[in-house]
């Protein structure tokens, strides 16, 4: 009994780290941006697909090809807030949720039409390799992951609070026109939050590839769970969200060992509705206003 | 003024009720059927999501109670849908009461993800309880043939005539609200909510009472929709898509307006349409097509298709004026 539950605990903990790379993602840009992101999921799939294609066609493995996939993403990350997100900031709440919005949903279903809705896997020599420990065992495939996961938050805190930069960001996302008094550029530092976060959806959708499959609807569970570790880590709080997302990660596999298969999503979902039940005043949610 | 917007009101109302003669092809009496029945749900999700800027994109938790009221009641008792109908709308009114208690504590991007959570959270509890209401595989509605009694035809007709009565129901419904105290109070609150009850509307309950009631209409539409396909199950109940359309076509057509969510069903279903006749029913063109307009609508046009036709006619009556 003991073992199942460490074991479930194990495969919880790894899981959360990807969904950490999520929703740090979704925090960084809300708390920057004052954005919700509701193509982080998406952003999560292309990168998916580019070590996808980058191991069918050229034979590289998909943790390597992070080196492609981040970058690209921070550049469509950037031109996203440039062409888009830059025309409704400081609109009211409709078309700052629904242009994401919208973009999400011409992202998924544009790669319907493109990858069509079938499952596509990269299986790597680490795949089904596992480290054991006593009677549990650690996947390879999950724990890489959650290494690099754990070293590109790490990366990411130094950046907010070590360099120039990345003090600028926490400054625009504290007070957006002091900052700006205080010569920080907005829109630069509104791309860089972008592309960054972006960067991180993409690496989320590497470190997956050699052990989840890709299909266009693949993001959506994961901005679910950012969503929720968002809501639950305090908005644009990054070790909140870190956090949060670890603990996710074990509810949503404790639900699946101990209530049934299908069961992580609803424990997921009752985890968030909980806790805006027994804290009134909405997690920050007004700080929207 | 009046005058000539009651003639076209009129002369609208009568082609509506007269179409089904004319046109007797089931492909389009099909379309039709469509166009009235999101039309419908449009005008429900706007009482809240237009004029109250309460943006939920979990309409469809609603829609799903009120499918599956009606079908439960009608297969496991008996009871005529009619009555069902009826009861769906209620329990969907009464289900708004916890969900609207936990999604209004937020605001903002934050309402809308609650909103989504409790319409997921109640379509994987139909999943799973399948002794309860058929579980995963759903259930098909015996087909009695030509019983009106039972809300079951044998043409389309009266399908089309129940939607047209359940629209116009609910666009005379927001029509009264937009010329009372609570459709002020509402927009009040859509424009800033802080500033609303500073003057001393009671939000909370403003919020709640219209989302009873466009909660009940929802859950009319869900009856309706299930004796019109005769099929349930939580896949189809609790589609997120339908959520998603209720917001798209009041955000296209004009958010916050009576006519809104009819322009907007009317051309987002009729692109639809012609879409599938081209293209045939490959995956992801539709809702491709949905998402461009909306992007479209966003970036330039926020109030929507009526926000131009006001702003385009009303240049046009001023000239007069000036000249």
């Amino acid at each position: 009994m003991l073992e199942i539950l460490a074991q479930a605990v194990i495969n919880g903990l790894l899981i959360g780290g990807i969904y950490a790379l999520v929703s740090i993602g979704v925090t960084l840009i809300f708390g920057v941006v004052k954005i919700v992101n509701f193509a982080q999921g998406e952003f999560v799939m292309i990168g998916m697909y580019i070590s996808f294609f980058l191991a069918t066609q050229f034979g590289i493995d998909p943790v390597v090809s992070l080196i492609v996939s981040m970058p690209a993403l921070f550049i469509i990350g950037v031109l996203v807030q440039h062409f888009l997100i830059r025309r409704v900031l400081g609109l009211n709440d409709m078309p700052q949720i629904f242009l994401t919005f919208a973009l999400s949903l011409l992202i998924l279903n544009v790669s319907l039409m493109l990858f069509t809705a079938n499952y596509r896997t990269v299986h790597t020599w680490y795949s089904d390799e596992a480290f054991h420990i006593g009677p549990l065992y650690v996947p390879v495939a999950k724990l890489i992951a959650f290494v690099l996961a754990m070293v590109f938050s790490g990366i990411l805190w130094l950046f907010l609070h070590a360099t120039d930069l990345g003090k600028a960001m926490r400054a625009a996302a504290q007070n957006r026109d002091v900052a700006q008094l205080m010569g920080i550029n907005p829109d630069r530092v509104f791309a860089v939050a972008f592309g960054v976060a972006l960067a991180l959806a993409g690496a989320a959708g590497s470190l997956l590839m050699p052990f989840y499959p890709a299909y266009p609807m693949v993001g959506q569970v994961f901005v679910l769970m950012a969503f929720v570790a968002v809501v639950l880590g305090s908005l644009g709080n990054v070790i909140g969200a870190l956090v949060a997302s670890l603990m996710m990660g074990v509810a949503e596999s404790l639900g699946i060992q101990f209530i049934g298969a299908d069961s992580g999503l609803i424990v997921v979902f009752m985890l968030l509705l909980t806790t805006l039940a027994l804290r009134p005043s909405g997690l920050g949610g007004r700080r929207t206003r | 003024m009046l005058k000539w917007s009651m003639l076209v009101l009129g002369a609208l109302s009568a082609v509506m009720v007269v179409l089904p003669l004319v046109v007797t092809s089931h492909f389009a009496l099909d379309i039709f059927i469509r166009i009235l029945l999101f039309s419908f749900i449009g005008v429900a999700w706007n009482l809240v999501g237009g004029y109250a800027k309460q943006l939920s994109l979990g309409h469809v938790a609603f829609f799903g109670l009120g499918a599956y009221t009606s079908t439960i009641m009608q297969i496991d008792f008996g009871i005529s849908p009619w009555i069902g109908m009826v009861a769906g709308g209620v329990i969907a009114m009464v289900g708004s009461l916890p969900i609207g208690w936990l999604c209004f504590r937020l605001r903002g991007p934050y309402f809308t993800i609650a909103t989504i959570a409790t319409a997921q959270v109640l379509m994987l509890i139909f999943l799973k309880f399948r002794n309860f209401a058929w579980g995963a595989e759903g259930t098909t509605i015996p087909n009695l043939g030509h019983a009106p009694l039972m809300m079951q035809f044998e043409t389309k007709p009266p399908y089309y005539y129940i939607v047209l009565g359940l629209l116009a129901l609910s666009l005379l419904i927001t029509w009264v609200i937009e010329r009372s105290r609570m459709g002020y109070y509402l927009v009040a609150i859509g424009e800033d909510e802080d500033a609303a009850e500073a003057v001393g509307i009671d939000a909370p309950r403003v919020k709640r009472n219209i989302y009873m009631l466009s909660a009940f209409l929802t859950g009319l539409a869900g009856t309706f929709y299930t004796q019109y396909i005769y099929f349930i199950d939580p896949g189809t109940a609790f589609n997120f898509n339908i959520s998603v359309e209720a917001a798209l076509v009041s955000i296209v057509g004009g958010i916050g307006t009576l006519w809104g969510p009819v322009i907007g069903t009317l051309l987002l279903e009729t692109t639809s349409a012609l879409l599938q006749s081209w293209l045939g029913n490959s995956g992801g063109v539709q809702v491709t097509v949905y998402s461009l307009i909306l992007m479209a609508v966003i970036l330039w046009r926020p109030t929507g298709i009526m926000g131009f036709l006001v702003e385009f006619y009303g240049r046009r009556a001023r000239k007069p004026v000036r000249a």
